[in-house]
């Protein structure tokens, strides 16, 4: 078979080379380096204070970085910030705050929007689409203080969405959420995978890695092992990352 | 982390405990103001009797005591006023420097009638171990100002008459302090009384040629009771008889219709008090078509500055009189 | 309004425009968790107003505010500082600073009242306010504050409450926490620095924190809650200031307070939202509710009670 001649390697959408970043006086993130391509859904996974959150904050210029660098589709964050949509921890934000939960997903539209100018029919009915797309139609009007976990959380993976971006980073959007929320999170993060986004999720369950994820990051500080699942998520890399935290994970026959 | 974070904290802390005993110390001269001084501490002071090179030492709250005593003591006392040009002795606090020359003084004279209100602690304690006399207090009930509540009115220095008796008064302690200079401290006496006598003939004619219906004098406080009384002006002050009430936009609003009413041609700030009310008076009155200017600076509660003509008694005196007596005499 | 004097029309529209100045910057005072910081930052400017006096020698009221706004700001910055480099909370650290430069304005008054001329400096009127005392110049002051307050909010309205809200979502989207940061805190020194002459160190707090909050217990909506604590401040501004002149010697900040603390009493009673009339007579219907589907389900007879 002849290769295709005009077949392009694809672009990385995610380039971390030696990130470094410190939380008060405890070095974070030691020389993180690793690559995201476009098209892959990827668990970000390690054990608590080994930097999860601190890396996705640090790539967003969310915290400060000692060194190394970032780039996200071969450019600096700035140029590329419509095209990144995050979702930060549920708890980072104060619930009680007046506003209804259509408010909340336009926000995402506010750079579309532009500075100074009030959104219009159309942005709304945009947000109002993201909602539906996460079963939320019905709570559009609805204090967000009213909602429930796993509704707040739906609520917030709208607002990323109706950001239209090719890349995604989410910050525990599984936890504390029912199960019928984590499946239509997870298949709302698949589909943006098959349209050939890009989507990192730092998350907190070893046992549905396997389930929902085709890529892994095991991340300790620094980066343990990355790659496919099935070739990284293997009970050696594990115990190097959760330092013998866990017991040595049988593979269940199937 | 939490170590160096837990140094700082401590750090922090001692800082903040360590500036207490620095501003205490600073005392002397303005330094943390104390609420009802305490007098315990001044009790502890030199003797009473005599001073350093035999001159009575004399502390006094207000310049108008002080200085006709210095006047009249000659250099047989040391006088000295913990109250400066400008200060406001209504709302007066004792600093820790002040309850020490308190303590290291023979004699000690102060107002009272509530003018100093925030010493009264300190004058008690004080009067335990050394002459402690409320020179306005001397005077016969009868004879001094109350307004409608019936509280008495305290600027008695502002009628010559009254003056010269609280004085007086004082005299008579020195007198007992120092026997031997009793016919000294008489003679003396007797030279400044003649001189405020003078003063106040001249007072009195030039305010008797201000044309009757102009003779309101209208001031930021109540403190020109007595001057009034004495000259035959009638007297309208924003505040009442201290300065720790706030002035209401109804006081303002009442002395603007008297002074459209009587067509007043000037008000006057005083050298203690903030200018914002009366300015806000000329103001009003101005929309209302009356031109009322601002007549000048009067001294109701204190004197002017040591060294100057209106540092002294009779110079203050005359500064007000002759002030007044310019903007309300002159053409409208 | 006919039968008002000047003064009055120029005190009360001031308070109108000073009420209304402080409910828009208390509410976002409020959502950023900072209403104690509004009191902090008027109490740390007394020092700034005494010392802009004494540097002079005489009184030039842009140089005392300026150096009220200035000592804030030093305020300010001390909170941060505080508590990005020790263990204290936040709270605390507005307490101490609060305090602490208030301590500091009180001794520094005491210096400057002994020196000559110092009483004249109406350096006193700046701890409680001389509301009566306003003047024309005053009144343009105090609504070209409010206008200014207003026009930013209205403008960057959208901006305010996403970073309110989510300000690290914020800052992903390109809006400068930093910048907002800014901007509220001037607007926070400025209502302060006006505000403080005409009702005081002290009670420049109560005009910041208690309209927001009153507004809370009547709406659930970022906007309508705006509006209402502009329109309570205002109110209270107006209806303080309207009572002060109706007796002789009555001041005018206290009652200021005084109206602000009657709506927050209505509000919390009666508001529609979270009023505590309305939360009972929620109750009184789910109980009602209960008792009838038990009543229906044969759990319960009528005329018993709920167990």
């Amino acid at each position: 078979m002849e290769p295709v001649a005009n077949m392009k390697k694809p672009e990385p959408a995610l380039q971390v080379h030696g990130l470094h970043a410190a939380y008060r006086r405890n070095k974070v993130l030691e020389d993180v380096t690793f690559e995201a391509m476009p098209g892959t859904l990827t668990a970000i996974v390690g054990p608590n204070g080994a930097g999860k959150s601190t890396l996705l904050k640090t790539m967003l210029d969310l915290h400060p970085r000692l060194g190394g660098e970032v780039r996200f589709f071969g450019t600096a964050y700035r140029n590329a910030k419509l095209k990144v949509g995050y979702v930060p921890q549920r708890g980072s934000v104060d619930w009680d705050f007046p506003t209804d939960a259509l408010d909340v997903v336009l926000m995402g539209l506010y750079g579309r929007i532009g500075w100074f100018r009030r959104p219009g029919r159309r942005h709304r009915e945009q947000a109002l689409e993201a909602l539906a797309k996460m079963g939320m139609a019905d709570f559009a009007k609805r204090q967000i203080s009213e909602l429930s976990g796993g509704q707040q959380q739906r609520v917030f993976l709208a607002r990323a969405l109706v950001q239209d971006a090719d890349l995604y980073l989410l910050d525990e959007p599984l936890a504390g959420v029912d199960a019928a929320t984590e499946r239509a999170i997870m298949e709302t993060l698949k589909t943006l995978r098959a349209a050939g986004k890009t989507v990192m999720v730092v998350h907190h369950d070893l046992q549905t890695v396997e389930d929902w994820f085709d890529h892994v990051l095991l991340l300790n500080r620094t980066v343990i092992a990355h790659g496919p699942t099935a070739e990284v998520f293997t009970p050696d890399n594990l115990a190097r990352a959760y330092g013998g935290w866990l017991r040595r994970k049988e593979p269940v026959p199937r | 982390m939490s170590r160096s974070k837990k140094k700082r904290t401590i750090v922090l802390t001692a800082a903040l405990l360590a500036l207490l005993p620095l501003l205490a110390a600073c005392g002397s001269g303005g330094g943390a103001a104390a609420t009802g001084s305490d007098g315990g501490e001044a009790g502890g002071a030199s003797a009473a009797g005599t001073g350093k090179d035999g001159a009575i030492h004399v502390v006094t709250t207000i310049a108008q005591i002080a200085e006709p005593l210095s006047v009249i003591g000659g250099d047989r006392v040391r006088v000295e006023s913990l109250m400066g040009p400008g200060v406001d002795p209504h709302l007066y606090q004792a600093s820790q420097g002040d309850i020490r020359k308190l303590g290291s003084a023979d004699a000690v004279f102060y107002n009272g009638l509530h003018l100093e209100a925030n010493m009264t602690r300190a004058f008690d304690s004080i009067g335990k171990s050394r002459p402690a006399l409320a020179v306005g207090e001397t005077i016969a009930q009868d004879r001094l100002l109350t307004d409608e509540t019936g509280a008495v009115d305290p600027h008695i220095w502002f009628d010559i008459d009254l003056w010269k008796d609280a004085l007086a008064a004082a005299v008579e302690e020195l007198k007992k302090l120092s026997p031997d200079d009793a016919a000294y401290f008489e003679a003396n006496r007797r030279d400044y009384f003649a001189k405020l006598d003078e003063l106040k003939e001249e007072a009195v004619a030039k305010m008797s040629s201000i044309p009757e219906e102009r003779r309101v004098l209208v001031t930021a406080h109540d403190a020109f009771g007595y001057f009034g009384r004495m000259l035959g002006l009638e007297v309208v002050g924003l505040q009442g008889l201290s300065t720790e009430d706030e002035i209401g936009l109804g006081d303002i609003e009442r002395t603007i219709d008297l002074l459209v009413e009587r067509r007043v041609p000037a008000v006057f700030v005083e050298s203690s008090i903030n200018p914002k009310s009366i300015e806000a008076v000329i103001e009003g009155a101005k929309e209302r078509g009356l031109n009322v200017r601002l007549g000048g600076e009067l001294f109701s509660d204190a004197m002017g500055g040591a060294g100057t003509e209106e540092g002294t008694y009779i110079g203050m005196f005359r500064h007000n009189v002759d002030t007044i007596h310019e903007a309300l005499a002159g053409e409208e | 309004m006919i039968g008002l004097s000047h003064n009055a029309l120029w005190v009360l529209v001031s308070m109108l425009m000073l009420g209304t100045a402080a409910g828009l910057v208390g509410c976002f005072a409020y959502w950023k968790r900072h209403s104690l910081m509004s009191d902090a930052l008027a109490h740390a400017a007394l020092p700034g107003v005494v010392a802009g006096y004494a540097l002079l020698g005489f009184k030039i009221l842009p140089v005392m505010l300026l150096g009220a706004a200035a000592s804030a700001l030093v305020g300010a910055l001390a909170v941060s500082w505080i508590r990005s480099s020790s263990r204290v909370k936040e709270d605390a650290a507005m307490g101490i600073i609060l305090s602490v430069f208030f301590g500091l304005g009180i001794m520094l008054l005491a210096i400057v009242n002994r020196l000559p001329g110092g009483g004249q400096s109406g350096l006193d009127s700046f701890i409680f306010g001389q509301a009566a005392a306003m003047v024309r110049q005053d009144m343009r002051l105090m609504t070209a504050a409010a206008a200014i307050v207003l026009l930013v909010v209205l403008v960057s309205f959208k901006e305010w409450k996403l970073h309110l809200f989510d300000p690290a979502f914020a800052r992903g989207l390109g809006l400068s926490g930093r910048l907002m940061d800014a901007a509220y805190l001037t607007l926070l020194v400025v209502v302060i620095v006006i505000g403080i002459q005409a009702v005081g160190v002290i009670l420049m707090a109560a005009l910041l924190i208690i309209p927001a909050v009153s507004a809370r217990y009547w709406t659930n909506a970022f906007g309508t809650m705006l509006a209402l604590s502009a329109l309570f401040g205002g109110g209270a501004g107006v209806a303080g200031a309207y009572v002060s002149t109706l007796e002789s010697g009555w001041p005018t900040g206290p009652f200021i307070v005084i109206a602000a603390a009657g709506i927050f009493l209505v509000s919390f009673l009666f508001g529609l939202r979270k009023g505590l009339l309305l939360k009972a007579m929620q109750r009184r219907e789910q109980m009602r509710r209960l008792r009838t589907r038990a009543i229906r389900s044969d759990k319960l007879t009528e005329g018993e009670a709920l167990p």
